[in-house]
């Protein structure tokens, strides 16, 4: 009887694409990144500047929202403060809200030919960084402007930006495998990224969390990420180790859950899409 | 080396939608209030296929609507996943399913043609190599460099098939979209699809236009509610395929209400389809006579009785229409039982299904005393592939203008460009 087989008997094999299959990656990858780089702001009247107004318009909200309620800075001037936390905090979230219809986005494509689905989220994550990169001139300028000293720390720069990336991306491809086939995921992106923002330094330094409860906040990766870049880049310091350690471990927990669960969903894209 | 095989497929099965475990699902039902049962176990998509194609082989896949063969290309394009069993392909694949799909419209044509190669899987050294022939092949002109959005559908298909053309690949899969646009184009396609099975490309190609597949395809498969039906040359797998619509069509007239028109003086018993040993019969192979019997009862003497019998093919047309006293069925019927035969000596109908309406008439006052629609239903098969509604040969020739007489038909249909031709050419 038909039924009793189980689903996981058959076997695809294509001799070709396994000597080519990074070369393949990468230039789908590339095509994939400009085509939403240069799509995404063709017929919008401010075009590009939409990559500085957001986090901006958020550094201006909070700014004012400290002279209502004291908020602690680290003695760092609170502009400059949070909107060192506020540019890869909004890379963050848009990456993941970019992950998670991307496999939906890219329906038509999944639907014609073979490819590793990771390229779809991944060209999310990569085409959004091109936004951090617009809010980082922005950044730089503060830095400028608050004569900010720059010192041997920003090499850690690059570590922090992979693990930011890797991150993004770990989350992002758990809510594309998942939201291809249940909307839900997508639906609770923007609530579950609002919440997150409030259980990460970005607004607030890590030092105001209370002792007894940081090593279950540091749980959270984005935690080191932010730390890191703010001891970096305003107080010229190496980060601290243990926020980042705990991310990087985190990161790489989730990743090692988000990223097999996808590569087990991408067998059914094409059925559901 | 043109004998090798470049797609094995052992055994294929294909079911559709995530692979729950069955008793999760059923828990679910139970859940929901519809009991334990578990509903319709027996989906699939493709039942044990198997099949192998040779290098620089061209076959044409046919099949009805929701017999399987969209779902056999995206197996083989590796799109989704086998259920069960093996698949196999060597060399590179593709497929030219949904040209245009991963088009972005803000985009322009070109940047769009190094999308779509890169999705088809070339490095962008080989996109660049391409983009002049696509920029040539499609004959955008000024538009190659537009948005896509403001193109026409017609530039928007040209576009995916300039991309697909000059994509060199060893296996091509090739569904519907073949030969878009106007004649000029379509000609070129043709000629671009010949190129790549001279070339020793694998062709597999899904169309519903038959023509298409019988110039196009050397061979063929038929594939019925996912199984494989039948495998061989391009022209049988048609044919087995008409068979098997005009079988089904058949039976839908058989299931359709006929109308009747009945009177107490005649009764008709049954009505069946006979070849010339007199067995019974539901298909006719097309050119061989055949021959409709009905058995009647008549209740009243009657002086001049006539019958009719029309014949309508699947749409509805009358093809042939006989009334029994003009083909010299004269004389009384008094009441009795009898078997009323009609033979068909020249059997002219082309290949389809058809139905037969029969009527008895009193001639005298021209009563009809009896009349059933689709009294029979009988499909006509054979090999040939001509259309149309009455089938037969026809002797073509092919004769220098010069060595016909002057004014032989009395007409000329174009003069004008008739002259053209001879100033050109």
């Amino acid at each position: 009887m038909a039924s009793t087989i189980s689903r996981s008997g058959g076997l695809y094999i294509n001799a070709s694409s396994s000597g080519s299959r990074f070369k393949r990656f990468s230039s789908l990858l590339r095509a994939l990144v400009v085509r939403d780089v240069t799509s995404r702001y063709r017929r919008s009247s401010l075009g590009m500047w939409w990559a500085f107004i957001q986090p901006l318009v958020l550094m201006l909200l909070f700014t004012m929202l400290r002279g209502f309620v004291d908020i602690p800075s680290d003695g760092v001037p609170y502009l400059l403060f949070s909107y060192v936390g506020l540019v890869p905090w909004t890379f963050f979230t848009n990456a993941v809200s970019a992950c998670g219809p991307s496999i939906i986005q890219n329906a038509e494509i999944i639907k014609k030919i073979s490819m590793p689905k990771e390229v779809f989220p991944l060209a999310a994550v990569v085409a959004t960084l091109f936004d951090l990169a617009m809010s980082a001139i922005v950044l730089a300028i503060l830095m400028i402007y608050y004569k900010v000293s720059i010192g041997v720390s920003i090499l850690w720069i690059p570590f922090l930006a992979l693990l930011m990336v890797g991150t993004a991306f770990a989350i992002g491809i758990l809510l594309a495998g998942l939201g291809t086939f249940r909307k839900d995921f997508i639906f609770a992106t923007p609530f579950l990224t609002q919440a997150w923002l409030f259980i990460t330094p970005v607004i607030y330094p890590l030092s105001s969390v209370p002792e007894e409860w940081r090593s279950i906040y540091m749980l959270n990766p984005m935690v080191g990420v932010i730390e890191g870049f703010r001891a970096v880049l305003i107080k010229g310091q190496s980060p601290e180790l243990q926020p980042l350690i705990f991310s990087a471990l985190m990161m790489i927990v989730i990743l090692s859950i988000s990223w097999p669960l996808f590569r087990k969903l991408s067998d059914y894209f094409a059925d559901v899409l | 080396m043109s004998n090798d095989v470049t797609i094995r497929i052992d055994g294929l099965w294909k079911r559709y939608g995530l692979p729950f475990p069955r008793f999760l699902r059923k828990g679910l039902n139970l859940i929901k209030g519809r009991g334990f049962a578990c509903e319709d176990d027996d989906r699939w998509a493709l039942k044990d296929i198997n099949l192998e194609v040779r290098r620089g082989e061209t076959l044409g896949i046919v099949g009805r609507n929701g017999a399987g063969k969209s779902t056999l290309l995206k197996v083989l394009a590796g799109v989704t996943a086998p259920t069960k069993g093996r698949v196999e392909i060597i060399g590179r694949i593709f497929p030219m399913i949904e040209l245009n799909a991963g088009l972005n419209t803000e985009l322009t044509g070109r940047e769009n043609v190094r999308l779509l190669g890169a999705i088809m899987g070339l490095s962008s050294s080989e996109v660049e190599r391409i983009l002049p022939d696509v920029e040539d092949f499609t004959e955008l002109g000024d538009w190659f460099d537009q948005p896509v959005r403001m193109y026409s559908s017609g530039m928007l298909s040209r576009l995916g098939f300039g991309v697909a053309v000059n994509i060199k690949s060893d296996v091509v899969l090739i569904d519907e979209t073949f030969a878009v646009g106007d004649l000029k184009f379509q000609n070129k396609s043709f000629a671009k699809v010949k190129e790549m099975r001279e070339s020793g490309a694998t062709i597999l190609l899904v169309s519903h236009s038959l023509e298409t597949l019988q110039f196009v395809a050397k061979s063929g498969i038929l594939l019925e509610n996912g199984s494989l039906l039948f495998n061989g040359s391009a022209l049988k797998a048609i044919n087995a395929y008409e068979t098997l619509v005009f079988h089904s069509e058949q039976k839908r007239l058989e299931h359709r209400v006929r109308s009747r028109i009945t009177s107490e003086d005649v009764n008709i018993f049954g009505a069946r389809l006979f070849d010339e040993k007199g067995d019974t019969i539901t298909e006719v192979s097309a050119g061989r006579p055949f021959g409709i019997e009905v058995d009647l009862q008549i209740n009243r003497d009657l002086d001049h009785p006539m019958f009719s019998l029309g014949i309508l093919n699947a749409a509805g047309i009358l093809c042939k229409w006989n009334v029994s006293k003009e083909d010299g069925l004269v004389g009384p019927g008094p009441q009795n039982h009898y078997i009323l035969r009609a033979w068909y000596p020249e059997n002219r109908l082309s290949t389809g299904a058809y139905e037969a309406h029969f009527a008895a008439r009193d001639a005298a006052s021209f009563e009809t005393l009896e009349r059933i629609a689709g009294i029979v239903s009988f499909s006509v098969t054979g090999p040939e592939r001509s259309r149309g509604i009455v089938r037969g040969k026809v002797d073509w020739r092919l004769i220098p203008f010069d060595e016909v007489k002057v004014n032989s038909t009395g007409l000329d249909l174009c003069p004008e460009s008739r002259v053209e031709e001879s100033t050109t050419g």
